[in-house]
């Protein structure tokens, strides 16, 4: 099997909101962003490939298993980590591992003891005691003490400080390097991207806008920078999302329409560039 | 383990913290049987009491936002249901074993004489109130959560009331039904048991349908 997830026309409607087809898979071994603004779809996606809302239209596979049809097998081999804590509190990390390791048949007590320990979470600490932070790598100690072969990760450092974001991203690429684990992390800070993803899906306004290899995706836009002056009707209709200054413009471009305007001011785009640039067209066509 | 047990663990685990309150709450009973002299009383209260904390998981689970953790455990939410209601049932159990043991004996030391015929009502009763408070406590909890549903909890309070005054206005030592179940004790507990099997599978299904259709 060469996929770890595969969603084929993925569909799911509420009363003003719509996800609409999308379409992506991630490849055993490899980690995959989601991107896209507030509200875009992300964390809907993540539920609807968890089963935990009704999808209208489509399939999810999961380590090779339906998520309904096998969605017990599909769930064994899935860690999910949210951007809250989702024990209760007033369980200690000990009574934690009682509650959930009986749902999994190869949960490995010695290795959830190793990653308390790695972690420096202390085993007699109520789960409200520990930091958001700490609370995180509890969720993700669970799940690797199972031998999870896919991680889904929902907004995971929203509200991590730093040093606990570095953490993290370095805890995921650890994870994968066998080649055996996937991770699917959705996150609107896309720096924690550029460091980790190898795939990026774009999900915006519900649609999806590319799902690819990060190079495939950063390399499809350019920044552009000029004056006023420079800034021609031509132009203006290839430009993907401008921002307008009183000395000129900067704006998000195609690489395949750069080559007519190779007069001015060109940078690479980041995934951030992207994400802000082509959510602003999004807005004007709304 | 079986699912069903699986998920009965993890409730019992849910209301591990507040165990001791609950401890507390099947003393109280004690002190009514004992004021009272009455066996049948001291259940009954026991029975209302246990009944009133079946909302625990509920509310413990949707104040930790556990509704994802129940969506990412491999186990279907059916017998999630399931194990909801063994470990409502076997609450009760024990807070009914707990209630047949301890107020009989306080009844004793205090000079009470007890028959048969009371430690028979009182299982029936006792079973009966405890089926008719849950049976509709479950379903509402599932369908509302626990902040949004916290009038079931007093299901068992009104239930209690309701029965007070029943009896008091029934006048059940003419009443025909009452000396029937009196005179036949064992058919009296089949009958209720039958009642309480074909009730609770009704609430089950009910529930059943109520969290399948609903989103997390």
């Amino acid at each position: 099997m060469d996929n770890f997830l595969e969603v084929s026309n993925l569909s799911k409607s509420f009363s003003g909101f719509w996800l609409q087809n999308i379409s992506f898979s991630l490849p055993k071994g490899y980690i995959m962003g989601l991107i896209g603004p507030n509200g875009s779809g992300k964390t809907t996606t993540i539920k609807l490939i968890l089963n935990m809302l009704k999808r209208d239209n489509g399939e999810v596979k999961v380590v090779g298993f339906d998520n309904i049809t096998d969605e017990k097998a599909a769930k064994a081999n899935v860690g999910a980590v949210f951007d809250t804590n989702y024990f209760c509190d007033e369980w200690t990390v000990t009574q934690v591992e009682a509650a959930v390791s009986v749902f999994y048949k190869n949960w490995d007590k010695n290795k959830f003891s190793e990653l308390l320990k790695r972690f420096h979470i202390a085993p007699t600490k109520k789960v409200k005691e520990l930091s958001k932070g700490m609370q995180m790598k509890l969720m993700i100690a669970c799940a690797f003490s199972y031998d999870a072969k896919l991680l889904i990760l929902d907004e995971p450092t929203s509200g991590l400080d730093p040093v606990s974001r570095d953490e993290l991203l370095k805890i995921l690429s650890e994870y994968i390097e066998d080649g055996e684990h996937s991770v699917l992390f959705s996150t609107h800070i896309t720096g924690d991207l550029e460091r980790t993803a190898d795939y990026i899906t774009y999900i915006n306004y519900g649609k999806l806008f590319f799902s690819g290899s990060k190079d495939e995706f950063t390399d499809m836009f350019r920044i552009v920078k000029g004056g006023r002056n420079e800034l021609t009707f031509n132009l203006s209709e290839k430009l993907i999302g401008v921002r307008n200054f009183s000395t000129g413009f900067e704006a998000l471009i195609r690489a395949d329409d750069l080559k007519q305007f190779s007069h001015l001011d060109v940078e690479p785009a980041t995934i951030d560039d992207i994400v802000v640039f082509t959510n602003q067209e999004g807005e004007h066509y709304e | 383990m079986n699912d069903t047990l699986k998920a009965a663990k993890l409730d019992f685990a849910l209301i591990k913290p507040y165990m001791k309150n609950i401890c507390f709450t099947m003393v109280i009973p004690v002190v009514f049987a004992a004021i009272n002299r009455s066996l049948m009383t001291g259940v009954s209260f026991a029975m209302c009491f246990i009944a009133m904390t079946t909302g625990y998981t509920f509310s413990v689970s949707e104040k930790s936002g556990m509704d994802r953790l129940y969506g990412i455990l491999p186990i279907s939410k059916k017998h999630l249901v399931f194990g909801r209601y063994l470990y409502t049932c076997l609450m009760g159990f024990l807070a009914f074993l707990f209630s047949m043991i301890t107020h009989p004996l306080v009844l004793r030391v205090l000079g009470e004489t007890i028959h048969p015929v009371d430690i028979c009502f009182a299982i029936v009763l006792g079973i009966l109130m405890f089926t008719l408070y849950t049976v509709f406590q479950l379903p509402g909890y599932y369908k509302l959560g626990a902040i949004n549903g916290r009038i079931f909890m007093y299901i068992p309070v009104a239930g209690f009331l309701a029965i007070l005054l029943l009896a008091s206005k029934l006048n059940l030592t003419n009443n025909p039904i009452f000396s029937a179940l009196t005179g036949n004790p064992m058919i009296s507990i089949i009958a209720v048991l039958l009642v309480c099997i074909i009730a609770y599978l009704l609430s089950i299904i009910m529930s059943i349908k109520i969290v399948q259709r609903k989103e997390m």
